[in-house]
């Protein structure tokens, strides 16, 4: 049977931050994901690198927790950061009493807070209501929640780190009140096996409680459902948040030439309860409205949903790090040594709630190597050389996205592809400049198993044309090149439709329904990737 | 502005089959449109109806068109008026040297680019299936920089269908040095060139033979003719069969070629980019409707008024969160009271979106009705994608109910309004 020391369960933010955390610490550690890799909420959210403003008058240890890590991912991980900076924005709506607090709050926790005339705010983001009342600049910024997954792993494997995708723990397996491994089932034969290991780390989000159960444990977590709206405009350079106190709906966060918009929050009865509905749409545009009065008139992308896991520690947890953004919970108290959880938190605080989970297994180790994580660069820059030659293959700015989107290992094997390969320059999406060498390399990764994933490495059919003619182009490219992976490629087509269709749904209207009828159209009126065949 | 005795509204294929079947019978037509609607993108191929609820395909497109559902088009277009249209239509166009094939009587299976088969019943002549299906092998025609078509993809898919018959791929190299990728349409017209021809038949002929059919992406040439495909096949000595492919759909380009050819002989006005976004009654008729270009109106006055406006693709009818709305005569739709009942929760759901069936209801006159049956204005006729109670992509139905709801709008006209 295989067998390493420690098994990280769950591949989001949390997971691989702790698992890159374990390899650079020199402990033999393996990820297990039941999907793809940030499958979970890490990559339905908001995408805040919080400064911590937020949450500056509620919870000022959150507060503080949040411009320190935000300080820091801004330098270890600035691939995947957009510095963009945030305002927040006293409308007519909101409370003037709250203002003097919030600025006191963030004083405490040390987060800068600059007040700037409504005009300067005004001439910064013309789109602003002009009826605002007060504004003041803060370190938010934007992080690509995707992209920060697959670099920490990229590194972890660098560390020696091994990762297992579309692997589904079902069991945590122990003797004698110790752990021994767990039995994982593989997703697209069924079949299940062992791995032993030492310890096992449980990082799966809103799934806490249902994986803890696996081990007749008990952890209170609450899945809490948000809705977020993506639109086909940067309405905003930087982030806007309503100065008030934190609410539904009040946020936008611009994330290259698309905003977000968000979120509700609704108790949800399972982890993966991920469908928006059309009345949570309009409610954030509602609220919306107040911030930007034209909201209308921004051509919706799609709108999609996470679960936040709400930890809400139950009477006999007490005394265990409890009221925090996150705690971390060693399982050894209820009986099972070798089984730690990590629950609650925010995708800002992901490297620290690592650092703290592995510092607990470290401690049983013995393993006195200190945590590095918040010093080294999560991917490395490219060097100038790397960067003049593949300026030749992309535009202008789209050599710094494929460098940001590829680090700098994978962007050197594409422009050698690129550069010797001349087929391999053509174009496979459009909206989004990538190209089938990007598309190769992406495939060839060993997380890479359907087209989705390699959809959600490249960016590829995320743009304004919905897939409506990448989604062809990119699944001939993948047949012409054997990356199918034996699926069947009408198959393929139609996952990648109905992956975009889930997030168009719900915003039928405008120019989504325009391009619905053309998708469906093309897919299913002119190539019947599903009708019955004749007999 | 001079007044016409119709003025048609949307320049799709509904609108320009009915200005041209009015045109035929002495009427003067005027055509306002705005943009090509979805001719380029998806027409060419008439489909007609190739299957029933449950996705089971029909026999043949006639037995589609007599066991059409309740308030579907057909149902009041009416079997006999869906033969004369189809006659109507086939004539038109060999009349023009572009002749299409194919009946009520029997479902065309043509291949597409995916590789699977589509029902369907007009088709051009480049679009022979009866070649395809009588080869022993088919040579799917991989053309270097040809962006979206993917000849593996279709070959493997076909192998599947067609077990007993060899398939292959062949290479051939780009056309033309462009430094890009070609689309279909640049593709095809490199080869209305006669010496672009000559190289393109030379690399499939090593591949050609006895019981040989080359499946080939829809870029025979841009025209409304034959002469690039006869051309092509005679030097190729075996039969080439185009396929359905993804937008811009150049079988689309060559039927808008071929209507408008037609419209032009006849005399009709055409005027593009034309948005046509107000209306004038008098005394419960509409009179005119208006255009605003570049901040000035115009008024264009008719007695009867087509309206082909292309329901959601052709904008002739948008959706905000609250409301649908028909940008021209402000026409009351039908659809599901709530956006969350519009949809399946899967796009590919093997049954009807009900988004797709939104429409305006009609009568068997074509005339608008409000909920309680009323005409609304008996001189305006709705034909195409806006008529509301059918799915075209899951039936496989869109050009068919654009062309027989238009040949009954004109006959309507041509005979002053009796059926
Ligand atoms: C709508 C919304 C907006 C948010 N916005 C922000 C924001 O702007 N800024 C911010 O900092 N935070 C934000 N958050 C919070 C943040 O997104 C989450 O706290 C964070 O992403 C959680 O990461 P995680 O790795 O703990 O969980 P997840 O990303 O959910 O990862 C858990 C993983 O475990 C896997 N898994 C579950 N069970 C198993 C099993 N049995 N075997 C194998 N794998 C398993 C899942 O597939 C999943 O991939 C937001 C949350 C929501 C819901
Ligand atoms: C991608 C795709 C592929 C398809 N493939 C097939 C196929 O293979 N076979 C088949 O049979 N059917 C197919 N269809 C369906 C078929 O194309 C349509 O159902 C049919 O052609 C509709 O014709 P129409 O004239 O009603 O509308 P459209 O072709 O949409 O034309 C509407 C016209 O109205 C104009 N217009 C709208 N509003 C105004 C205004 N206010 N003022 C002026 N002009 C206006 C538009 O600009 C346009 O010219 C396909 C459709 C799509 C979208």
């Amino acid at each position: 049977m295989e067998k390493v020391t420690a098994i990280v369960i769950g591949g989001g933010a949390t997971g691989v931050g702790i698992l890159r955390d374990l390899a650079m610490r020199g402990v033999d550690a393996m990820l297990i994901e039941q999907r793809d890799l940030a499958h979970g909420t890490s990559s339905r959210y908001h995408g805040l690198l919080h400064s911590g403003a937020r949450y500056a008058v509620k919870d000022a240890e959150a507060g503080r927790e949040c411009i320190e890590e935000n300080t820091i991912l801004r330098r270890i991980g600035r691939h995947c950061v957009e510095a963009t900076e945030g305002f927040f924005v006293r409308t007519v709506e909101d409370p003037e009493d709250f203002e003097a607090k919030w600025v006191e709050g963030c004083k405490n926790c040390g987060i800068s807070a600059v007040q700037i005339s409504v005009e300067e705010a005004l001439r910064l983001e013309p789109n602003l209501s002009p009826k605002i009342k007060a504004v003041y600049r803060v370190p938010d910024a934007a992080i690509d929640g995707f992209r920060m997954v697959w670099q920490n792993v990229a590194s972890a494997r660098r560390y020696g780190a091994k990762v297992r995708t579309y692997t589904e723990v079902v069991r945590i397996n122990s003797t004698n009140g110790q752990v021994t491994g767990v039995t994982v089932r593989d997703y697209f034969t069924g079949q299940e096996y062992q791995i032993a290991c030492d310890f096992v780390i449980s990082a799966v989000g809103s799934w806490a409680g249902e994986l803890a159960a696996k081990a007749g444990l008990q952890v209170g977590v609450q899945p809490d459902k948000g809705t977020l709206i993506a639109f086909n405009h940067r309405i905003a350079s930087r982030v806007i948040n309503r100065l008030h106190q934190a609410s539904d709906g009040d946020i936008f966060v611009p994330h290259g030439s698309i905003t977000i918009l968000g979120t509700t929050s609704m108790a949800a009865d399972k982890a993966d309860d991920t469908e928006p509905s059309v009345e949570e749409v309009k409610k954030l545009l509602n609220i919306g409205r107040v911030l930007f009065e034209n909201i209308d008139d921004y051509r919706i992308l799609r709108a999609f949903t996470g679960t936040r896991p709400l930890y809400s520690a139950d009477p006999n947890a007490k005394g265990r790090g409890a009221s925090r953004g996150f705690v971390t919970l060693d399982h050894a108290h209820d009986g099972l040594k070798g089984f730690i959880s990590i629950v609650g938190g925010k995708f800002t605080t992901y490297r620290l709630m690592a650092e703290k989970a592995v510092d607990m297994v470290c401690e049983y180790l013995g393993n006195k190597t200190p945590c590095r994580t918040a010093e080294e660069d999560i991917v490395e820059d490219p060097s100038e050389a790397l960067m003049g030659r593949a300026k030749k293959f992309f535009p202008v700015h789209g050599a710094s996205l494929a460098a940001s989107r590829l680090g700098a290992e994978g962007l050197s094997r594409v422009v050698d592809k690129l550069e010797k390969q001349p087929s391999s320059r053509q174009l496979v999406c459009e909206c989004e400049n990538v190209t089938l060498a990007e598309v190769e390399e992406a495939a060839a990764d060993p997380t890479s198993f359907t087209l989705s994933d390699v959809r959600r490495k490249t960016r590829m059919g995320m743009g304004t044309c919905q897939g409506a003619f990448c989604t062809y182009r990119t699944v001939g490219t993948m047949v012409a090149n054997d990356l199918t992976n034996g699926q069947d490629s009408k198959e393929l087509l139609k996952d990648f439709i109905e992956a975009r269709w889930k997030g168009i749904r719900h915003v039928l209207w405008g120019n989504a329904i325009r391009e619905t009828e053309l998708t469906r159209g093309i897919y299913e009126g002119t190539l019947n990737v599903n009708g019955a065949m004749k007999k | 502005m001079k007044k016409s005795d119709v003025v048609v509204i949307g320049g799709g294929l509904s609108g320009l089959f009915a200005a041209a079947v009015a045109a035929q019978n002495g009427k003067k037509v005027t055509v306002l449109s705005y943009g090509a609607g979805s001719l380029t993108i998806g027409g060419g191929i008439v489909d007609i109806m190739g299957y029933a609820d449950g996705n089971v395909p029909f026999a043949t497109p006639i037995e589609g068109v007599k066991n059409a559902p309740e308030g579907h088009p057909y149902t009041f277009i009416g079997e006999d008026t869906v033969k004369e249209a189809v006659e109507a239509f086939k004539k038109m166009a060999s009349a023009e040297g572009y002749a299409y094939q194919g009946s009520l009587d029997e479902m065309q299976w043509i291949p597409t680019a995916v590789g699977t088969l589509k029902p369907t019943a007009l088709v051009p002549r480049t679009m022979d299936v009866a070649k395809m299906e009588a080869a022993k092998k088919l040579v799917v025609v991989d053309l270097a920089g040809l962006k979206d078509f993917s000849a593996p993809m279709a070959a493997k898919n076909l192998g599947l269908l067609f077990p007993n018959k060899t398939i292959e791929t062949v290479k051939v190299p780009e056309l033309e040095k462009s430094g890009r990728d070609m689309t279909a349409f640049d593709t095809a017209r490199l080869l209305d060139r006669a010496d672009i021809r000559t190289m393109f038949a030379a690399a499939l002929k090593s591949k050609a033979g006895k019981d040989v059919c080359f499946i080939v992406p829809p870029i025979l040439g841009t025209h409304a003719s034959y002469v690039a495909f006869d051309d092509i096949t005679k030097q190729v000595g075996a039969p080439l069969v185009e396929c359905a492919a993804v937008a811009p759909s150049v079988t689309g380009i060559r039927l808008r070629e071929l209507m408008l050819s037609i419209l032009r002989k006849q005399g009709v006005v055409f005027i593009e980019k034309a948005n046509v976004c107000g209306n004038i009654v008098e005394n419960g008729k509409v009179v005119a409707v208006t255009t605003k270009d570049f901040g000035r109106q115009r008024t264009y006055r008719a007695d009867e008024f087509v309206l082909a406006s292309g329901g959601f693709y052709g904008a002739g009818i948008t959706a905000d969160q609250e409301n649908v709305k028909e940008v021209v005569f402000d026409l009351p739709i039908v659809a599901p009271a709530r956006v969350e009942d519009w949809t399946n929760a899967k796009m590919f759901s093997d049954a009807k979106q009900p988004f797709a069936m939104i429409g305006i209801a009609v009568n068997e006159q074509l005339q608008p009705v409000d909920a309680e049956g009323a005409v609304i204005y008996p001189n305006v006729r709705v034909v195409g994608r806006n008529l509301a109670g059918y799915d075209f992509c899951f039936e496989k139905s869109g050009n068919g109910v654009a062309l027989t709801s238009a040949y009954k709008a004109a006959s309507l006209i041509v005979k002053g309004g009796k059926a």
